[in-house]
Formats: structure tokens, C-alpha cells, sequence
């Protein structure tokens, strides 16, 4: 041993420290993905990956809940509103997320940018079924909390109005007629509505009832 | 711990140009310790006689090769966020190869010019001159060349991936490689050193 040079005994170290690498693996932590862009060129296309608010609504309504609701804003955001049921997962964290890839997810954020591209994120890790919330939170509050009817509406509109005033109502939200709708300043304190025992909470009349496949 | 430090935001953009000049002046301090500094050493490579430049880059490469490897493996770096430069195999063969030809000429790389210029040698400063001239040259010529600058895209690919082999495999090769290089390195040079006696 004493015979040999620092080179050889660096040249030793190398060889050893390659040997067990020999035994080790991959470097890459499994961040490295592939994508498929024909299909996904094709969902985005088709637009299959998109759930509006309307049927969203519904589901809560009727207690459908074999998805995973996941808001992507900050935990401010998140403690300020959210919709019933939905968990919050900032994008960094969804990265990192341990949802199972076979759970059915939908996406919301404050608009669709987000959701977007959490959703790019989720598919290019393996997740099939990922949904995005069309609208963003910004159309829940606009045509589910606050939903407005203009005082030239038909007699269709009308009707159509009734039903999501219920909705509406069931959220916490506050439909309004005409000029009066300046009441979107604030978003109401959301509490889960309990599906039991308040007035409000019965499917309104004529919401679809139907289970909707595929989100 | 977070390496790449940069990629994980330890720190910005300014901040990044002063640990890029203090590492820079490390490599060129090194190189100059190395020798590197001289036209006369460098040629050598060329003539078998002295091989330190190719002792000095394969170390340099296997000591970084375990080291990024290593770090990948505890969990303290993401090797995901090391940026890759894609792989255009013709214009980079040809690249290599006027790279090579300047270097047998005019005995320095563009790295070994700034070394050489630093230390106040004629030879070292002509040449840098003639690095910023190329540089100037090639962007002005670029759109004549720009089809073959990005001709042949293999993307950004690795040993293991082309070769379809474990990284661990690579790795324990790519040492192989080098101190066998470094063995043959160390016997070329005591041949060549005889048959220099010889002529004498």
C-alpha cells in the first residue's frame, strides 16, 4: 500500500466508488417524463377534459362525489373561499402529490391558466381521468354565487333562472335581477352546506338528475 | 439540500453572473496550475509526449460524472433540472473538429487562451483576439449556416439513453475509460520520452 502514488490511490477511489454505482441505479428521480402529443392533442381538441360549473354544481348537489375536487390557489385563497368539498394543492405541491393515477381529479383555479396547466402536469405524469373546471372559479362566482338575470330576459330565461337561483342559493350565492346585482364585492363565508337539514339544500326542481359519466 | 441551487431559486439572476465569475476564476486558476497557461504545454497533447491535458479533463470529467451521480442518489441534488445542451450530431462533429485544428495550430483552446491572456503571454492574447473575431465572424455568417447549425437533432440525449444501458453501468465505465486512458496515458509518455533519448 505504501508503494502507491496519490494518483493510485485516486485512481482506486474512482474505480471503487464506479463499482458500487455498478449497484445503484438511476440518478434521475423519475421527473423525466414522455408525453403522448397526439392524444393529448386530441383531448384538448375535443375539449372532453372540461366540466362547466353548472354540471359541477349538480354533483355537489346530489353528493356525487367520486372525483377529487382540487383547488390550485394559494392556502390564503384557499381560507378566503372554496367550493364545498374541494381540497387545496398549490401546483408545486401537486407536483409531489400522492393521488392515486387511477382517481378521477378536476381542476379549479382562479381563472383556466392553472388549471391548464396542472392539468398538462397530471397528464404528464400518468393521471387519466383530469378535468379542468371551465371558467375557473371566476364563472362559478359569476353564473353559480352570483348569477344575474337582465331585465330584458325572455320567458325561457326566466324559468332557466329559477332553477340556478336554487342552486345558488344551496351555495350560499346571491342571484339578483337587473341593476341590482352589484352585490359580487364580496364572496360569502363558505361553510360545507349540510345536505340534511336546511331548506335550501333539496335538488331544485328540474336540475338534472341523470349521473353524468366521464366527469 | 436543493442543487442545482440556481434552478431552485436560491438565488437570482445577479447573484448567479458573481458565483459564475468566482467559478470561473477557480477553473482558470486551476488551469493555470495545471500548465495550461502555455502554448508549448498544450501542443505536447498532440505529440504524445505530454499528456497532462488529457489526464486533467478525463479527471475532471469522472470527478464530476461520480460526483453529480452521487449527489443524485442520496437525494441532495435533481439531476431532472441540469440543463442538457441537445445533441446536433453532424454540426457538432464538425465543430469538434475545427475546434481541434485551431487547438493543434494555435496551441490553446478558447478556456486555455483566457488562462494563457491572464498571465500576460503574447501567443494567449493573439489568440483570444481571434476567438472574439470568430465569435463576431460566426454571427454574422449565421444565416447562412443556420440550416446546418440545426440539422440533425438528436435531442437532449445521454450515454445511457443512446447505448439503452443502466446509468450505473455508464458510470463505472466512463472511470474505466478514464484510467485506462491515464495508464496508457502514463506509458506513451515513458515510450516517448526513450525514443526522444534515443535520438539525442
Amino acid at each position: 500500500m505504501k508503494n502507491l502514488t496519490l494518483n493510485n490511490k485516486l485512481a482506486f477511489i474512482a474505480i471503487g466508488l464506479g463499482f458500487i454505482g455498478l449497484f445503484l441505479g438511476n440518478p434521475y428521480k423519475g421527473n423525466l417524463v414522455s408525453m403522448n402529443t397526439t392524444e393529448l392533442g386530441m383531448i384538448v381538441e375535443g375539449k372532453v377534459d372540461h366540466v362547466s360549473v353548472q354540471d359541477l354544481a349538480d354533483w355537489i348537489i346530489q353528493a356525487k362525489m367520486d372525483f377529487k375536487l382540487i383547488d390550485l390557489r394559494t392556502e390564503q385563497e384557499y381560507n378566503e373561499y372554496h367550493i364545498p368539498n374541494s381540497d387545496n394543492i398549490t401546483l408545486t405541491a401537486l407536483e409531489k402529490t400522492s393521488i392515486p393515477k387511477t382517481e378521477k381529479i378536476v381542476l379549479y383555479s382562479e381563472g383556466g391558466i392553472h388549471s391548464a396547466q396542472a392539468w398538462m402536469l397530471l397528464k404528464a405524469k400518468g393521471y387519466k381521468g383530469v378535468y379542468i373546471l371551465f371558467g375557473g372559479l371566476d364563472d362559478w362566482k359569476d353564473q353559480i354565487l352570483f348569477p344575474k338575470l337582465s331585465e330584458t330576459a325572455t320567458p325561457e330565461q326566466i324559468a332557466k333562472f329559477e332553477k340556478i337561483k336554487e342552486i345558488s342559493k344551496f351555495f350560499g350565492g346571491t342571484p339578483s335581477v337587473g341593476g341590482t346585482a352589484d352585490v359580487k364585492t364580496e364572496t360569502p363565508k363558505m361553510e360545507m352546506p349540510k345536505l340534511d337539514n336546511q331548506s335550501g339544500n333539496k335538488a331544485p326542481d328540474g336540475a338534472p338528475k341523470k349521473k353524468k359519466e366521464g366527469c | 439540500m436543493n442543487i442545482p441551487f440556481f434552478k431552485y431559486g436560491m438565488f437570482g439572476d445577479e447573484v448567479s453572473l458573481i458565483v459564475a465569475f468566482i467559478i470561473g476564476i477557480g477553473f482558470g486558476f486551476f488551469l493555470e496550475r495545471a500548465g495550461f497557461g502555455s502554448a508549448r504545454k498544450l501542443a505536447a497533447q498532440f505529440y504524445f509526449t505530454d499528456m497532462t491535458v488529457l489526464k486533467v479533463m478525463f479527471t475532471a470529467i469522472a470527478t464530476a460524472m461520480l460526483g453529480v451521480y452521487y449527489l443524485s442518489i442520496i437525494g441532495w441534488m435533481d439531476l431532472s433540472m441540469v440543463y442538457l445542451t441537445p445533441t446536433n450530431i453532424m454540426p457538432q462533429v464538425v465543430g469538434g473538429l475545427l475546434l481541434g485544428f485551431g487547438f493543434v495550430i494555435g496551441g490553446y483552446c478558447p478556456g486555455t487562451s483566457c488562462v494563457s491572456a491572464a498571465t500576460g503571454r503574447t501567443d494567449g492574447i493573439v489568440y483570444l483576439l481571434g476567438v472574439v473575431f470568430g465569435i463576431f465572424g460566426f454571427g454574422e455568417v449565421f444565416p447562412l449556416v443556420s440550416g446546418f447549425y440545426n440539422s440533425t437533432l438528436m435531442g437532449q440525449v445521454t450515454l445511457p439513453q443512446f447505448f439503452n444501458l443502466p446509468y450505473g453501468v455508464v458510470v463505472f465505465l466512463v472511470v474505466l475509460m478514464a484510467v485506462g486512458a491515464f495508464v496508457a496515458a502514463e506509458w506513451g509518455e515513458k515510450n516517448m520520452a526513450k525514443k526522444a533519448e534515443a535520438k539525442k
